[in-house]
């Protein structure tokens, strides 16, 4: 029989019930795909809002990229949860005090937002597709129509406006989703390693950065896939954004740092053994040397100003980077958080479970489920636009 | 024309009605889900707060062990260990003793949903604690953090590893405590020899008795003697002879006793059996020699020597321990398992050793 | 506005913080008022198994004396025994821990019960004894300290909890609702003194009570009545010749890590500035 829990060894002194650490793989994954979210809509928004031309070619496929990770973000919860069947207990009778009780109704809202924006941005399509298609997937589209085959100047009037008035909300939203994810973490006294004032715009600047990233890779590949030339001109746009929020985000998380180290308050020495310990490698390379990685060689590319295949590779490259980066960044929030004890006294090892309900096949596994979900979607609704039409249908 | 234009599109009334609708469902289902109790004193299930209330407590305290055990436990509210109740070494009483009472009471109380039920049925016959070295140095071994007030013992040089119950009583552990009081002044043997005028008839003008059946008392130990004294005055160890006789003396008068006595010079009664029989009572002896000597002469004062005692004494007296008809929970026990050939081998044994 | 040196300053902090608090509690009442408008905000006292108990009319304190605990470890028994605690070494509702100065050393080593060696001596994960590892150590000071919930006047447990599983009594206690919780461990987390666990049969989180079954009996927790020492009090701090009244207004008490701003009711004497 599988043991009900493992025990994580320890040195110093730990209390003992802290030997089971209460969060692993899945709240790792969680706050991951959360950001992936947040960081893909960012980018539709700069087409659908800021109305940043060079946008255009990755706009829809941004935001069905965003609602593909969007509606898989409360699975890692619920996997977590001992009771997940009373998950809907949330929802029924949510304490306003915690910051858990708002995910219910703030993933709901969201999943709504973003698919009421890809909804919009998608109408006209979809009425002219309920009319040319038969069968099963004629029947789809004319559900989704809602039997209003109606297109005029009054409803693309009605319809921009409704576009933008959502991702003006979405914009807001996605923000507000990750900033409340590293609220979680950071409104937590009891955690020294989370506690900090400056967790909640780490976590919201980390995960545009690995949205920007994921749609990065996800465009190259997909261009690939299609066999169509990327565009260069989105493609630096896109890398311009990351870089930018990269330096952000890289800065964010080193000031947070030093601020632990220079105030030296009690504990700091157990802090400073867990970074240069137990974390030392998913800290200092994978997070900080990949992302310092990534900024050199954007920056080489930023400054060549050049837009050819190389910078394809290169950016691409540096998004990969940065997408391990991010992922390595909320495993040493999670994880490293729980390591330190809370009497600052002793450091607990993780060791993650392979098998399992928060195993690590669990979590490729719930990581892969949004690609699938976007493959799918991007068959239902095709988010690519013909390179020469250059004119926006706002 | 301008008020077909700014009309609001079908498609966007029909998603307003959806959403409309949508939300109808789910504040319909919030009323219907949310739990009745919710609310009801704070944002938390009412109900709750009894279910947690309902769970059966496991622990009794002593009163309820009283109605059964009143013995031990009048002997155990007289020793210094009253302030350890008696599940915190028996364990929790609530299943004990039947089978009915078991309760079965999980960390979600009531609830049926949640149950440990099954670790709660284990035994529902309390244990008496099999390893007492194991119990008793949980508290008494001596352990740096134990403050200096706790009584403490060198577990590796204390009573050769013995178990802690062959010479302490845990109901009332201190030595010596079953009857025996405060040492009070040291005894006069002079005025003891006085006042031991009366004793002499039975127990010999120096304490060396002349009867099988009665003890010699010459050179006996001092706690013992005053000890036995003061049970027998109290009552605690009737006697029909013995009773009469002490109920007189005053704690003065038996501790002058006890001192002349002890002081006296003892005389081997000797053992009339033969010497099988006492070398059978040798190997049996190793069970008590660590509270009454290797040779049958007692380290403790509280504890009396036994070599050279009158061989009939010591048969009667160890028969009376088995019957129960002298009392001593440490004795009662080490008794119980003597058949009548054994406690032979052991009083043939004793009274031909060699007195102090 | 200026401030003249002397005169009152209002505490800006405080004052913030009971802003923030004001803006939380308003916002839930008002939530609630909205949700629970249809039966009303009630403040009767619930029916406790017939008992006629009145939890308006308590105030729950415990009283920790470091210098008479022995580590006997008979209180984390009957905690295990009377609540149906996993009978493993990671999950406790109450501990002990035990504190060794060594001759030369800065720092305190630090054990409980559920230390390996600890394990080892017991022989088994069922029971608990400290090992007499220090035995021919240099010790300069050395002492044990029981840990239990500190039934917080500001629990950051309960703040976190998404499902207000958790709860604070008037009485006094904080109690998990073990039918609602949905296992999600945040307030795990939450806790600065490690007090919750996570019960793995069960998968909801657990914590002590102080025994909230045996305490609106009457009775004392199971903790306190094993206690041989005396080393662990308890009582009603309404009450002024309670055992707790009398131990705080008798002892300078101190609670752990009072900048959490947890505000604790478990008052501990004789403990040094390592034991948090």
């Amino acid at each position: 029989m599988e043991a009900l829990f493992d025990a994580a060894p320890f040195t110093g002194y730990v209390f003992p019930n802290e030997t089971v650490i209460p969060w692993s793989l899945m709240i790792v994954i969680y706050p991951y795909i959360t950001g992936l979210v947040a960081g893909s809509f960012t980018v539709a928004t700069f087409y659908h809002v800021f109305g940043v031309p060079r946008f255009r070619p990755v706009a829809r496929f941004a935001l069905l990229t965003s609602l593909s990770f969007m509606v898989f973000v409360p699975v890692p919860l619920l996997l977590h949860l001992g009771h997940p069947e009373r998950s809907m207990n949330v929802l029924l009778t949510p304490h306003l005090t915690s910051a858990f009780a708002a995910f219910g109704f703030f993933a709901t809202f969201y999943v709504v937002l973003v698919s009421l924006e890809i909804w919009f941005a998608y109408r006209e399509n979809i009425v002219a597709w309920a009319q040319e298609r038969k069968g099963l997937l004629g029947l789809f589209y004319r559900v989704l129509s809602l039997g209003s085959y109606e297109i005029s100047p009054n409803t693309k009037a009605y319809d921009a406006k409704w576009l933008k008035a959502l991702a003006v909300t979405g914009i807001v939203g996605a923000h507000g989703l990750h900033g409340y994810v590293g609220f979680v973490f950071g409104s937590l006294k009891s955690r020294e390693w989370w506690g900090s004032d400056l967790m909640p715009v780490i976590f919201l600047v980390s995960a545009i950065t690995s949205g920007i990233a994921i749609l990065i890779v996800l465009y190259v590949v997909t261009s690939r896939v299609r066999k169509v030339p990327v565009d260069l001109d989105c493609l630096k746009g896109m890398a311009y954004m990351l870089w930018g929020f990269l330096i952000f985000t890289t800065v964010l998380e080193f000031l947070e740092f030093t601020n632990m180290i220079y105030k030296g308050r009690e504990g700091i020495e157990t802090i400073v053994a867990m970074a240069i310990g137990p974390l030392g490698f998913s800290l200092g390379v994978l997070q900080m040397g990949f992302a310092v990685i990534a900024f050199f060689i954007m920056t080489y590319f930023m400054w060549r100003s050049t837009q050819d295949r190389q910078m394809v590779i290169g950016v691409t490259i540096s998004a990969l980077l940065m997408l391990v980066s991010v992922f390595a960044m909320r495993w040493n929030v999670v994880i490293g958080g729980q390591e330190l004890s809370k009497t600052l006294q002793g450091l607990l090892s993780f060791h993650a479970p392979l098998l399992g309900r928060e195993g690590l096949l669990t979590m490729l596994m719930v990581f892969a489920l949004p690609f699938g979900l976007l493959w799918v979607l991007t068959r239902l609704l095709p988010p690519w636009v013909p390179k020469p039409d250059h004119v926006l249908s706002r | 024309m301008a008020d077909s234009e700014s009309r609001m599109p079908r498609h966007i009334v029909r998603l307003l009605l959806i959403f409309a609708i949508g939300g109808a469902i789910a504040l319909i289902a919030r009323i219907l889900f949310q739990d009745k109790s919710y609310g009801r004193y704070g944002i938390y299930r009412g109900d709750a707060v009894a279910e947690i209330a309902a769970d059966e407590p496991m622990y009794q305290g002593p009163g309820y062990c009283q109605s059964c055990h009143a013995e031990r436990h009048a002997e155990w509210t007289a020793g210094i260990h009253k302030v350890v109740v008696c599940e915190t070494c028996h364990g929790a009483a609530a299943k004990h003793p039947s089978a009915k009472a078991a309760v079965t009471v999980d960390l979600a109380g009531k609830s049926t949903r949640v149950r440990i039920a099954g670790e709660r049925l284990e035994h529902i016959k309390l244990a008496i604690p099999a390893d007492s070295v194991k119990l008793c140095t949980l508290c008494h071994e001596k352990m740096p953090g134990r403050p200096a007030a706790q009584k403490q013992i060198e577990v590796s040089s204390h009573a050769g590893g013995q178990q802690c119950i062959v010479c302490h009583n845990p109901h009332s552990p201190k030595i010596g405590a079953a009857g025996a009081q405060k040492a009070g002044k040291p005894g006069d043997a002079a005025a003891g020899r006085k006042k031991a005028a009366a004793c002499a008839a039975c127990h010999g003008a120096e304490g060396v008795s002349g009867n099988p059946e009665w003890p010699s008392l010459a050179g006996q130990q001092r706690g013992y003697l005053a000890g036995a004294l003061l049970a027998y005055k109290s009552g605690a160890r009737p006697d029909p002879m013995m009773s009469a006789q002490a109920k007189g003396l005053s704690e003065a008068d038996i501790g002058d006793l006890a001192a002349f006595y002890s002081d006296a010079s003892c005389k081997a009664a000797g053992s009339k059996s033969s010497a099988q029989l006492a070398s059978a009572g040798k190997a049996k002896a190793a069970a008590c020699a660590s509270c009454h000597g290797a040779e049958g002469v007692s380290g403790n004062p509280a504890w009396p020597s036994l070599a050279g005692l009158q061989e009939a004494y010591l048969v009667n007296a160890l028969k009376a321990y088995q019957s129960g008809a002298r009392r001593n929970p440490m004795m009662a026990g080490l008794a119980k398992g003597l058949s009548e050939a054994e406690i032979g081998q052991l009083a043939a044994y004793y009274a031909g050793l060699k007195c102090k | 506005m200026k401030w003249k040196i002397g005169e009152h300053r209002p505490d800006r902090r405080r004052l913030l913080r009971l802003l923030g608090r004001a803006f939380v509690y308003a916002g839930t009442a008002l939530f609630s008022v909205g949700l629970m408008g249809r039966r009303g905000l009630a403040a009767a006292i619930p029916a406790l198994a017939g008992t006629g108990y009145d939890w308006t009319k308590h105030r729950w304190g415990f009283g920790i004396d470091a210098t008479r605990c022995i580590g006997c470890l008979r209180c984390v028994e009957a905690c295990k025994t009377e609540n149906g605690v996993s009978r493993d070494a990671h999950h406790f509702r109450t501990w002990v821990e035990r504190y060794v100065y060594l001759k030369g050393e800065k720092a305190p080593r630090i054990d409980s019960q559920a230390d390996p060696g600890n394990i080892a001596a017991s022989g088994s994960e069922t029971e608990y004894r400290f090992d007499n590892r220090y035995r021919d150590a240099k010790v300069e000071k050395a002492f044990f300290v029981p840990k239990l919930c500190n039934q917080c006047e500001h629990p950051p447990c309960v703040q976190v909890c998404p499902v207000g599983a958790t709860f604070r009594t008037p009485d006094g206690v904080v109690l998990i609702d073990h039918d609602y919780c949905i296992g999600c461990q945040y307030c795990v987390q939450a806790c600065p003194y490690g007090a919750r666990s996570f019960n793995p049969k069960h998968e909801v989180t657990d914590k002590c009570t102080w025994c909230y079954h045996r305490i609106t009996r009457g009775l004392k927790p199971a903790c306190v009545e094993a206690c041989p020492v005396d080393a662990r009090i308890f009582g009603d701090q309404n009450d002024p010749e309670s055992p707790i009244s009398r131990f705080i207004r008798e002892n300078r008490v101190q609670v752990l890590q009072p900048a959490m701003g947890t505000s604790p009711n478990v008052f501990y004497v004789g403990i040094e500035k390592e034991v948090v």
